[in-house]
């Protein structure tokens, strides 16, 4: 944004405390001459820091780390990260062996939390802030000073229009022109000029500067916002079955991650009850539609200490809030009911098995079952369960998501399921290499395919039955004490930079010089701070204003210069010494915003 | 629910943009070539009127201006006043320079009232732009939501804002419609690859986007900012060549040439452009709406994915890249405000960031999975 313009506006607020040649120096603002940094003598440890430091909060700087910044997060899109998903990035290091070993090391799965991408952010931060504090204190300083004094020579700037009064007063104008300013929202200032001269300066746009500063500040916010949400804030996943119930404690988690500064034991204490989980899907014959998901709903009867009970339904896009805490229905699969027999007899599992879909349109399920308790051998089910099942030469797969021909495809092992030793085991999978399977009299190994209600017997006196299918849900539970302060970084942000886009800064200029024989000279210009194509039509009709004041005639300007009656279109409405070139304020007819 | 008579309506309302947007490029496209065409004949005029002696030129070139009804000296006079403004920057010239004046300056033998090549084109774009939107309106009330669920309904949407936000532009700024061809052209090729390759019959939105009105703020934001990045970058590129044409006129003004001429007939379309310092102003202008719309679709983008997801930021792919476009624009905007970047080096910052927008809007849907896989294909 505009933030070397302001630098430029600082250094000629200065030149103009020294020199007191104002007009100049407001007037090149954009284009003169800045002090070189190629002809600096030997630096102290002193001298170079701030040579240093100047670098660092320069233009050019923060343009080269921004530009670094879009291009180090790229890769960042290319390859799987493991804060977005670390199985998939973990299977991607295994299936590319050393390059992505190095490419770990490197931090590419790693990129928005690896040492550059944190030193690229931090630097531009730094450099933020060291642009932002000096321009705050120029821009507060600004803001209670009065506006330049008028420049000498007002020809040379937008839309210069000199009409001369014979019958008006330059007092008059003077007050006149002042009023008109203060009314349009101009900060003015009335000057005594020699020669019995009045000329009013003032400023408009204020705001602009005000903007931009609101709009880096907030973006600093937005950091402190998103880096106290990461210190503090906690999540966790969680299953829960048709008919059965979560009470908010540690344990019921599948995982839960925590910030820094996240105390064990904050969970404030809630329940629910999934009472049904709803899923329908297109039955469009189109390639592209057929299995897609229409609609995903879940009913929960929850009860917290503040709320009492109450039943709602969520939707993706509708979370739960209770308790400083929000709920969102993220996931949705199967739980098969499954009532597994030892060769004993004995029930060793019985009840809905949490599978977990393998991402085809047709939710083919894997299924994990262990019976540690089986004898003489512990027993595991191993297999898959098929919303609407079909087993051809692809294996056992569903076509549809939705439950038109449930089916297990099942095989069954028996042998040490290594429970006993002490280590974590992921519930939902298993290693089957050091187990046997259950083969029939021939030695095949046994494949179960059963439909609710059905029961299979295997050679070996187990039995498993497919009794029934509920569906389950899965739910993230988070909370972020920082995030409605992102929020209103990010908005602040969002407004800051508004303003400072399109609230033109302008300085315009008027000034009545009295005539020897009566009457009185009258000048307007303006200087576009900004990009600002209305300036030079407002300046003018600020001069047609100030000229036509009910006690002037307003046949009275024969001597308007040829740029000022800009009525004849094929006249060239430029000044004879054209402004600055990054003032596209000077064009008469510009794009129409 | 879907009401597929009126879906297929829309369908035909399509086909039928795509034929009138035809029909417009080829009206701009013949007044695009009549432009060069007409001034190489005004150019070979000047050069014939000026071989002949002195003795008798003198009165002939002054009877002609007046005998010919300003044909050959019309024509003249006004290649004198664009070739002076072009050397200065050509911004001070009149704002009815459209069709009338053109006609008039050019001097061409036509009758008043009569439709131009590029009164053709302005009208059977803008009667193609009523049927696209129509036909996105349609579509919406087939499926009872935002015409946007997917990239076939978003290039769609997306292309109709395009030549929507055109057409507003070029009404008040006629001289601005002789860049219609350089936007219908991108806007009929985005349209025919969508209703070959991303179209997909009117169906119901996938559950994610269900039940938020954050579908119709977030994605029509982005709609908004994808097409005045679109339109923005056509600016600057036009910037840049007019930047050079400048370059290249002034260079042999500088060098004793009277009358600088230069690319043949791609030199007089450009003169008859704005000035490199209005196109720069100009994409300025589009490009500070664009930021500003990137800005919002970021925030509103991240409010919506803390109620879907629990996150407002998942650094998704199309995360990743929203975020580098934003960067880049605003590398933009810096750059336009530093020195030694000003004018033409700035304006590649735009083109880098419309590749983003590009790449964000075709790699990321179709090749890259994430979270915001919508495309539906």
């Amino acid at each position: 944004m505009a933030r070397e313009d302001s630098r430029k506006s600082r250094r000629s607020e200065q030149g103009r405390g020294e020199t007191g040649s104002q007009s100049l120096s407001s007037a090149d603002d954009r284009q003169a001459p800045q002090r070189s940094s190629a002809t600096l003598p030997a630096l102290g440890a002193k001298g170079m820091a701030l040579f240093l430091w100047r670098q660092l909060t320069s233009m050019q700087t923060a343009l080269l780390l921004l530009m670094l910044l879009a291009i180090a997060a790229i890769p960042g899109s290319v390859y799987p990260q493991r804060n977005v998903n670390a199985q998939i990035t973990e299977a991607y290091i295994a299936e590319h062996g050393r390059t992505a070993e190095i490419m770990d090391a490197v931090g590419l799965f790693d990129v928005f939390s690896s040492p550059w991408f944190s030193a690229i952010y931090l630097l531009l931060f730094v450099s933020l802030v060291g642009c932002v504090i000096p321009r705050l204190l120029v821009h507060l300083r600004q803001i209670r000073s009065r506006p330049p004094r008028t420049p000498a020579r007002l020809t040379r700037f937008t839309g210069y229009t000199r009409v001369e009064l014979p019958s008006a007063d330059a007092d008059a104008i003077a007050e006149q022109a002042r009023r008109t300013l203060r009314r349009g929202r101009y900060r003015t200032d009335a000057l005594e000029e020699g020669a019995g001269a009045r000329s009013v300066t003032a400023e408009r746009g204020y705001l602009r500067e005000t903007g931009n500063l609101i709009f880096h500040v907030a973006l600093l916010g937005v950091l402190v916002g998103v880096a106290g949400g990461g210190l503090t804030q906690y999540r966790g996943q969680i299953t829960v079955i048709e008919g059965a119930g979560f009470s908010n404690s540690l344990t019921q988690y599948d995982s839960f991650e925590s910030g820094a500064w996240y105390k064990p034991g904050e969970l404030p204490p809630f329940q629910f009850t999934l009472d049904e989980f709803r899923a329908e899907f297109d039955t469009t014959p189109n390639e592209h539609r057929f299995g897609q998901p229409l609609l995903f709903e879940a009913d929960v009867t929850a009860t917290s200490p503040e709320t009492g009970t109450f039943a709602q339904t969520l939707r993706v896009n509708e979370p739960l809030h209770i308790g400083g805490q929000s709920m969102f229905l993220l996931g949705n699969g199967y739980a098969p009911e499954i009532t597994v027999r030892d060769p004993e007899g004995n029930v060793v599992a019985q009840g809905p098995i949490i599978t977990i879909p393998s991402g085809d349109m047709g939710y083919t399920s894997a299924l994990v079952l262990k019976a540690p308790d089986a004898k003489p051998q512990q027993m595991a089910v191993v297999g898959f369960f098929l919303p609407t099942g079909v087993i051809d030469e692809k294996g056992p797969h569903s076509q549809f998501p939705a439950l038109i021909d449930p089916q297990l495809a099942l095989t069954v092992y028996t042998g040490d399921l290594g429970l006993d030793e002490g280590i974590p085991q992921n519930a939902y999978q298993i290693d089957v290499s050091s187990l046997t399977p259950v083969t029939d009299a021939s030695g095949t190994q046994s494949l179960l395919r059963l439909a609710p209600g059905q029961q299979a017997d295997l050679p070996d006196g187990s039995s498993v039955s497919f009794d029934g299918v509920r569906r389950y849900a899965a739910f993230d539970i988070k909370h972020d004490p920082f995030q409605v302060f992102t929020l209103i970084s990010a908005l602040s942000a969002a407004g800051g930079l508004i303003l400072s886009l399109f609230i033109p800064r302008r300085r315009v200029w008027v000034r009545a010089t009295p005539l020897a024989g009566g009457g009185a000279v009258l000048e307007v210009a303006g200087l576009a701070r900004s990009d600002d194509d209305a300036l030079e039509g407002d300046v003018r009709a600020l001069a047609e204003k100030l000229g036509a004041p009910p006690a002037a005639p307003p046949t009275a300007r024969p001597e308007a210069p040829s740029e000022a009656s800009a009525q004849v279109p094929s006249t060239p409405s430029r000044p004879a010494d054209p402004a600055p070139p990054a003032a596209p304020g000077t064009t008469r007819e510009g794009p129409t915003q | 629910m879907i009401n597929q008579q009126l879906a297929e309506f829309s369908n035909l309302l399509i086909i039928l943009t795509v034929v009138l947007y035809v029909l417009a490029l080829i009206g701009f496209g013949a007044d695009l070539s009549g432009v060069s065409q007409r001034r190489s004949d005004a150019r070979l005029r000047s050069r014939e009127a000026a071989r002949v002696p002195v003795g008798a030129g003198a009165p002939a070139i002054g009877a002609g201006g007046g005998a010919e009804a300003g044909a050959g000296g019309g024509s003249f006079a006004a290649d004198d006043d664009e070739r002076a403004s072009a050397l200065e920057s050509r911004d001070s010239g009149p704002a009815a320079d459209g069709i009338a004046d053109g006609r008039g300056a050019e001097g061409d033998a036509r009758p008043a009232g009569a439709l131009t090549a590029r009164g053709f084109g302005f009208v059977m774009a803008a009667i193609g732009a009523v049927l696209h939107v129509g036909a996105m309106v349609l579509r919406g009330i087939a499926t009872q939501r935002v015409p946007w669920g997917n990239m076939y309904e978003f290039s769609m949407t997306s292309s109709a804002m395009i030549v929507v936000v055109f057409l507003l532009f070029a009404i008040r700024r006629k001289d601005l419609r002789l860049l219609g061809t350089f936007v219908i052209l991108p806007v009929l090729v985005l349209m025919l690859i969508a209703q070959t390759a991303w179209i997909l019959p009117a169906a119901e939105l996938t559950p994610s986007l269900q039940n938020s009105y954050w579908v119709v703020i977030h994605v029509g934001i982005a709609i908004i900012a994808t097409a005045l990045s679109g339109l923005g970058a056509l600016i600057a590129v036009l910037q840049l060549v007019q930047a050079r044409h400048e370059r290249t006129l002034a260079a042999q003004h500088a060098a004793g040439e009277t009358r600088p001429q230069a690319w043949g007939r791609a030199g007089a379309v450009l003169s008859r452009l704005p000035g490199a310092t209005a196109l720069e102003a100009l994409c300025f202008r589009i490009h500070a709406l664009a930021f500003v719309c990137w800005t919002f679709t970021l925030i509103f983008g991240a409010v919506w994915a803390n109620d879907a997801w629990g996150r407002y930021w998942n650094w998704d792919p199309k995360e990743v890249w929203t975020f580098v476009i934003w960067v880049v624009y605003a590398c933009y905007l810096h750059a336009r405000a530093t020195r030694g970047f000003r004018g033409s080096k700035a304006a590649w910052f735009a083109l880098a960031g419309f590749a983003c927008v590009v790449i964000n809007y075709t790699v990321v849907n179709l090749w890259i999975n994430g979270l915001h896989s919508y495309s539906g294909l």
